[in-house]
Formats: C-alpha cells, structure tokens, sequence
C-alpha cells in the first residue's frame, strides 16, 4: 500500500496542479455523480413503469394528470427544476431546527429528488411510446388466449416494450450522467463540482475542465457499450 | 397577482436574454450542422474525421462542462492573446470577452453538433433521383443544393430541428451558472433575497413552458410549408 | 445545307463498377434527327451507357462530344473526372434526360417543375418561360394539371410532365432512360404518343426501352447490347426484322 502511494507521489512530482490532493477531489467527485445519477435512475426507473402504464390509459382522468407531468418536467430546464427543490426545501420555515436538516442541508437529496422526477417524466415517454407500439396482433393473440388486462400487460405488453424502449433508454442514461453536472450548481461536490473546485485553486481552466471532460467521455462510452451490449442480447430476436 | 417585489423588470429583461441568446445560438447551430453534415459527406478523410471527432467529444462531455471550459478557458485566452500582441508587438489592445457572446458561441458550438447529425440524416433522406433530374437538367451543385437539397432536406430535418430548438432552449439555462443574468439567474436571486423561491421560479418555468408552446406552433406551420407536395406523409 | 456539327457523339466508352466491367467500349453518333433506341437484357449496361453520355455516371475512358465540343477529362486519385464541372453543366444544359421514375420535383408544382430550369440555368425570363411551359402543357395534354404536385398525378401524367420538363430546355438530344418501363400498362400508350410526335417533328433522341414497337416503328438506328459491347446494330428492318445471333433472336422471341 505504501509503494503505491510512494510510486503515486513520485509520478504527479513536478505537477502543480495534479496533486494527489487534487485527485483525491476528483475521486470523490467522481464517486457523487456515480451514487446521483445511479440512485436517480433507479428511482425514476421504479416510478416510471406504473406512470407509463396509466399514461398509455384510455381513461382521460388517468392518463391527463402523467401527461401534465411529462409535459411540465420535459419541458423547462432541469436547473429550475433543482433550484424549486433545493429552495423550496431550505427555506421551509423552521426546517432548521428539526432533525431533517442535517441531511437536507447537503443538497444531495434535494437533487436527487429533482433528478429522480426529472428522469422518471423522460422513462415515462419512452416507455409510452414502446408501449404504443406493441403489435396489434400479439394484443389480440393475448385476448384469444383469455388473458386479463393485468396479465397481459404483464406478460405479454412490458417484456416486449421494454426491449423496444431500451435504445432511447440508453440515451436517457447519458442525459441524465451528463445533467448531472449542474448539482455542482447547488454546492455537491460531484464531478463537476471537483472541477471547478481545482479551477478556482490554481485558476487553471483547461487542466481542470479537460480533465473532468475525459472522465465523462469515458463514462459515457461504458454506458454506450453496456446498452450496445445489452441491446444485442435482448434484441437478438428482432434481427433475425 | 403575484407579488414580484420589484423583480418584474429585471425578470423581463432575464426573459429577453434568454430568447436573443437561444435564438442566435440556433442560428449558429444551424449553421455548424450544415457545415458539419457536408464535412461528413465529403469525400476528404480529413473533413470526415474532423466532423467525427467534434460530434462525438461534444456528445460525451456534459453541455455546463463544456460551458464552463470555453468561458473560464476562454477568458484566459482571449487574455494571452493580447498579452502576447502587446509583449511581441506592442499592439495594446484590449480585447473585451463579453460574457453573451461566449454564451452564443459556446451553446451554438455545442448543439452544431447535434444539428450535424439531424441534418446528415435529412439529406441522405432525400430521394437521389430528384438530385440527378438537377443535375441532368443542368444545374450547377449550388444550384442543386438552393433549390432540390435544401428545401427537400428540411422536410425531414424539422422534426429533428425541432427537438435540438427544445432542448437548447432549456440548455440556455445553464448560462446563468457561468454569470450572465438570463431569468434564470435573477430568479435564483430573488429567491435567495426573498426567501420566496416559489413567487419567482414558477413564473419562470412557466414562461420555458410559453416559449416552447410558441415555438412548438412555429414548427407545425413550417413543417407544413416543408411538406407540401408530399401529399402529408 | 450548312454542315451543322454532330448534336452528340461518344467514343469508345468504358466503364467499371468494382471487379466488372459494365461497357467494354461503346460508341454512338447522333445526326440531327435521328432517333436511337438502345436495347438489350437487364444488366446489359444501356442505362448505363445512357447515363455516361450527361455524365451522371464517369466514365472510366472513351470520348464525349456534344455539338462539335469535346468535354475535358483529367484524372484524379477518385479515377477519371472532368476537367472543368462548368463545361458539363453547359453541356448538360444541351442534353434533357427522362427518366424511368420521372423524379419530377416533389416540392414544385408541375408548372414550377417546367419553368425551374428555364428560369435558372437558361436565364430565360419568367414570362417566356411560363408561356413556353404552358404551351408544352398543352401539347402533352396536362394543362388542367398545372398546378397539381407530382404525388397527385398519375406515373402516366408525371412522365408526360417530365417530357415538357424536357422540352423547355430547346434540348439539342433528347435522352430517354426506359421512360415507360415504371408505368402501369394502360398508361404507356399515351407516353408513347409523344414520344412519336417528338421523333416526327425531328427532334434527336436517344432511347433506352423495352418497348419494341417503338424501336421498330419510329428509331432510325437500333443498338443491341450485350455484356457491355454493341452486339448488332443498324436500321430496325436489319436488327429486329432480321437478328442475326441467337441470343438477339432469342431476346425478341417472346415480345413477336
């Protein structure tokens, strides 16, 4: 452990800027932005089925309010969105005195939960429109066979559109890893945040945007490849 | 109504920043797109990879990593630059990075490369027949383009357009980060000054939601000016 | 008689796509008036032949002359490209192709269709142009149909619409790639019916069909190809009244 350390000084001997210090910032950075964006999707994922369903309802009722949802959050910025959130959490009269600020006081759940509806309104559309999709003729084979509504949604409507829907789902991922950058906005200390930290140190701008850029780049390709990965194995039977 | 507490004007003035600074950025885009999309239909290598490797860094840095790279390091540029004018030739000049400008050409530089991509798509849409009847009736290539490329390229190119104009529209957000004073920003003002960040950041979603209606309506009717002759397919 | 020059003259034509070679050398020269059918199997390269002679396709080698002016080759590290692209748009401008699928304009009216061309590469006043265009309308029957797009005419009235297309150039030779072959059969008939009337008034033409009734009642030369070379040719008595290979006695058998 010691002789990866030494090796590690000896290495970033010379840098200015890239200390270990200044790489421990980044790895902490990098660690926020992965619990965010991860805990959000998975939320957003959780959210979004149930919402997709009663948005593809052919009760008004039903459907109107999710599509008030989608419309609202898809389409003002996801920044607003944060700071109606994070603002309207700080400045709740008294917050400050019960056992809850601590944790809010962070910002790291304020954004969550802003990140968390932001791309639960987004799976909510894709999904939709997967959904939309489905051929006529399997629904009607379902019906043939005496399914129910639920059962055939079950078995037959989701297995079918969640492969269908996981192409735009992959690039939901990269937007949501890339928005991630403006929870530095609400002081985390993400990736972003990291940046413009070291910026703000050494007044080095490119080394310390370039850097955090070719993080993200790699991330974004990891995705890239997992969804490529998975749309090969899960899609095998449409391109026959 | 609402109580602004004297926020209205400079909201309004926040509003007018957002809209000159996301229409000129699109114009900009648009124009990168053109000029990538034919960069990436050449028959030069260089020009191919050149568009390849714009597209695919732009789409796999984050827009506000981005931002804050050709802000922070393009102060610092322009710096250097005269700097060195004035060292090497004492030319003394003082080159001013107005905060706007670099908010137009940064976001047109970042969506160029989405406008690249819809517009490549749209052009290889086009039927080649209709571009051979050009050329066979004589027509020069710029001849082509103005009058059979263009117009037919667009009726696919919109739908895509359209998104790009949406999503750039919210991107514009972001320039409130980096210091110029977009409703965005005064709005975060006001709510940090008042404590009231509802009164202020509702208005200003509404008012995203208003524009992108608006715009929404402005592409239905181009779409439809595109259209014609397509029987509304 | 002023010698007027050759309106269209190739040599020695030669092409390629990748490891086969479509025309292996062919030639044709077009006096004034004359009017050539190319005929021929699928894959026998006469649409293509076709297309080199505006150079929508390059030519690989061979020769181009149109009205006495031969176009400049050089070559390139893409093969063999003309000189000057201004030399081929002027040239272009002498020779108006129809096409097998008509490609009129979809986003012009068939009257903006006629008058595009004109206008822009001829520089023709707009005013001519419109007249000279309604007055092709009304030779090839369309003149109710003006303002229609081309999704709303049917593929009989798109390629009639294409021949005035054609027409308003004041083209020097006509070149026509199978112009009926994409229409439904009731509708030839009529397409035929201009193209006739354009062979009697003298218009040069060079044709690509299958329509063998054509090539025998109106052409002054027939070309067969095969495989890329000129296999027989000559008036339509010689070649089609009396093919000499086997494999153009074939070739006509079933049409007789």
């Amino acid at each position: 452990m010691l002789d990866i350390s030494a090796w590690f000084n000896d290495l970033l001997a010379g840098n200015t800027i890239f200390t270990a210090d200044t790489l421990g910032y980044y790895w902490e950075g990098l660690v926020t932005t992965t619990q965010l964006v991860f805990l959000s999707l998975i939320a957003g994922l959780i959210l979004a089925v149930p919402l997709a369903i009663m948005r593809s309802s052919k009760h008004k009722w039903i459907s109107l309010p999710i599509y008030f949802y989608t419309y609202v959050f898809r389409g003002t910025p996801l920044l607003i969105q944060l700071y109606i959130i994070y603002y309207g959490v700080v400045f709740i009269d008294g917050i400050q005195d019960t056992f809850l600020w601590p944790v809010l006081r962070e910002a790291f759940y304020p954004a969550l939960i802003a990140f968390t509806l932001n791309t639960a309104a987004y799976t909510t559309e894709i999904f939709r429109g997967a959904i939309k999709a489905t051929a006529q003729g399997e629904i009607e084979a379902a019906r043939a066979y005496g399914m129910s509504q639920s059962l055939m949604m079950r078995r037959i409507i989701l297995p079918s559109a969640f492969r269908r829907a996981l192409p735009a789902y992959g690039n939901e991922v990269i937007f949501m890893l890339h928005a991630s950058a403006i929870a530095s906005v609400v002081t985390l200390m993400d990736l972003t945040g990291a940046a413009r930290f070291v910026y703000a140190r050494y007044y080095a701008p490119f080394e310390a945007f370039l850097f955090v850029a070719a993080i993200y780049l790699c991330l974004t390709f990891a995705i890239l490849f997992f969804f490529r990965y998975l749309e090969k194995k899960l899609l095998a039977h449409l391109n026959s | 109504m609402i109580d602004l507490q004297g926020y209205g004007p400079r909201l309004l003035e926040g509003a007018g920043v957002t809209v000159q600074l996301a229409v000129l950025s699109l114009i900009l885009a648009i124009i990168l797109g053109l000029l990538t999309a034919s960069a990436k239909m050449s028959r030069s290598w260089l020009l191919k990879r050149t568009a390849t490797v714009y597209t695919t860094l732009i789409r796999g840095v984050p827009d506000l990593v981005l931002m804050m790279l050709l802000f922070f390091g393009g102060q610092i540029g322009v710096n250097a630059i005269s700097d060195m004018l004035y060292y090497n030739y004492e030319i003394d000049i003082y080159i001013n990075f107005n905060a706007f400008a670099a908010g137009v050409l940064t976001i047109g530089f970042i969506f160029g490369a989405y406008m690249g991509e819809t517009f490549r798509g749209a052009f290889m849409a086009v039927d080649n027949g209709q571009i051979e009847a050009g050329k066979a009736y004589g027509m020069s290539s710029g001849l082509v383009f103005r009058r059979i490329r263009f117009p037919q390229m667009m009726r696919h190119a919109l739908p895509g357009l359209s998104n790009n104009w949406m999503v750039l529209l919210k991107t514009t957000a972001l320039v409130s980060v980096i210091g110029l004073t977009d409703m965005v920003r005064v709005a975060a003002e006001a709510s940090r000054a008042t404590h009231e960040p509802f009164t202020f950041l509702i208005p200003v979603a509404v008012a995203y939601l208003l524009i992108a209606s608006v715009s929404e309506w402005i592409f239905a009717r181009l779409q439809k000016r595109y259209d014609i002759g397509f029987g509304g397919q | 008689m002023a010698a007027t020059p050759t309106p269209l003259e190739v040599r020695n034509i030669k092409k390629r796509f990748g490891d086969t070679e479509v025309l292996k050398g062919l030639s044709l020269q077009a006096q004034k008036g004359d009017v050539i059918t190319l005929i021929g199997a699928s894959g026998s390269g006469k649409s293509t032949f076709l297309r080199c002679m505006n150079l929508l396709e390059q030519p690989d080698d061979g020769d181009l002359i149109v009205h006495g002016e031969p176009i400049r080759f050089k070559t390139t590290k893409h093969g063999r490209e003309p000189e000057d692209w201004k030399q081929v748009v002027q040239m272009r401008a002498k020779l108006s192709m129809v096409f097998q699928s008509f490609n009129l304009w979809a986003h012009m009216t068939l009257l903006e269709n006629i008058i595009e061309a004109p206008i822009h590469v001829l520089k023709k006043p707009k005013k001519e142009a419109l007249e000279h265009a309604h007055a092709l309308l009304d030779r090839v029957g369309l003149s109710a149909r003006a303002n229609a797009y081309p999704a709303q005419m049917s593929g009989g009235q798109q390629q009639r619409g294409a021949i005035a297309r054609a027409l308003a150039m004041d083209p020097e030779v006509m070149l026509f790639d199978e112009p009926t072959s994409a229409l439904d059969p009731e509708l030839v008939g009529d397409v035929l019916k201009v193209m006739h009337g354009l062979a009697e008034e003298g218009r040069t033409m060079v044709v690509v069909t299958h329509e063998m009734s054509f090539a025998r009642d109106v052409s002054s030369q027939v070309i067969y190809l095969h495989q890329g070379l000129v296999a027989e040719a000559g008036p339509p008595d010689q070649v089609l009244g009396n093919p000499q290979s086997p494999r153009l006695q074939q070739f006509l058998a079933p049409k007789y």
